[in-house]
């Protein structure tokens, strides 16, 4: 199974792993990181990789961060760009995380990905469109 | 004035500097400056894919860094620049540019520093940078964020380190 790897600026890692345990359980293979603001990037580096270390079972490891171009990011892409089978994805929200939660055993990093990503962008909607969608339909 | 800022933060280009900064200044031209980082192609490659869209990014060494900041070219243009430590501040200086400002953004704990804020810790070599530049008239600031005051911290790196600040 792909091992997932949350990192974020403070807590929010942590808290998406907790909202995520209230609505599927506990999840295998998912670890949290989170970046302190005294932290070096190569502190949070380290981190990344003793949590890739911890969740990778042979199948590669998609690392979720919180946003593009910042810390989390940096340094999840300096490590991922030095070993094979390692995946970061921005953007990280609930329901990306749900959807690994429930759908990833047997698949490889490449189709994990591809269900991250779509999961994490469809699920961006408002309520106006939602119900605009539905009278359509209907 | 080409060089609208010049700021030493670990942490180069991320979160800080492209949410905060860049939408306080009207930023076009990223410059990042460290001999190390220069070096290396992998950091080059991704300190250049985390451009924002409105700014271009370079990775010079100090020495073409300064170069740049005093051809023609660098005229037309607003630039950020962005190095690792104090020293590198210093050897801008000694180069040859002309910076009125030098700010303190995210300096973290490495060997042998010492803590001055949750997210500044100083090196003996780093305060020296500073008291070089701070002699030469140049202000200190240690600013996070562009909303943080712009006030003076050389007093207080000399209050808290005054072993090494003096």
């Amino acid at each position: 199974m792909v091992g997932i790897v949350l990192v974020s600026h403070g807590s929010m890692a942590e808290g998406m792993m907790d909202a995520a345990r209230m609505i599927v359980g506990s999840m295998e293979s998912v670890v949290s990181v989170s970046l302190k603001e005294s932290d070096a990037a190569e502190d949070l580096m380290a981190r990344i990789e003793t949590a890739l270390l911890e969740v990778d079972q042979g199948d590669g490891v998609l690392i979720l961060v919180d946003a593009f171009g910042a810390s989390p990011f940096n340094a999840s892409a300096r490590v991922a760009m030095q070993r094979k089978n390692v995946e970061v994805i921005t953007g990280m929200n609930l329901p990306m995380l749900l959807e690994l939660a429930v759908q990833r055993e047997g698949q490889d990093l490449g189709a994990v990905t591809q269900t991250a990503l779509q999961a994490g962008t469809t699920s961006i909607r408002t309520l106006s469109q939602t119900l605009k969608g539905n009278s359509a339909a209907g | 004035m080409p060089v609208i800022h010049v700021r030493m933060d670990n942490r180069l280009i991320h979160g800080q500097i492209l949410v905060s900064w860049n939408s306080a200044f009207k930023i076009q031209h990223i410059i990042v400056t460290n001999d190390v980082v220069a070096g290396d192609p992998l950091q080059v490659t991704l300190l250049k894919a985390v451009a924002p869209l409105t700014a271009k990014v370079s990775v010079l060494s100090i020495k073409d860094c300064v170069a740049y900041c005093n051809s023609p070219e660098a005229e037309k243009e607003n630039i950020f620049i962005l190095a690792k430590y104090p020293e590198d501040g210093l050897a801008l200086v000694e180069g040859g540019l002309n910076m009125p400002q030098l700010n303190l953004g995210n300096q973290a704990f490495v060997r042998g520093s010492k803590k001055i804020s949750d997210t500044v810790f100083l090196t003996e070599s780093g305060v020296k940078a500073l008291k070089k530049m701070h002699e030469r008239g140049i202000r200190i600031t240690c600013r996070m964020m562009p909303s943080d005051p712009d006030s003076d911290y050389w007093p207080t790196v000399q209050k808290t380190l005054p072993d090494w600040a003096q």
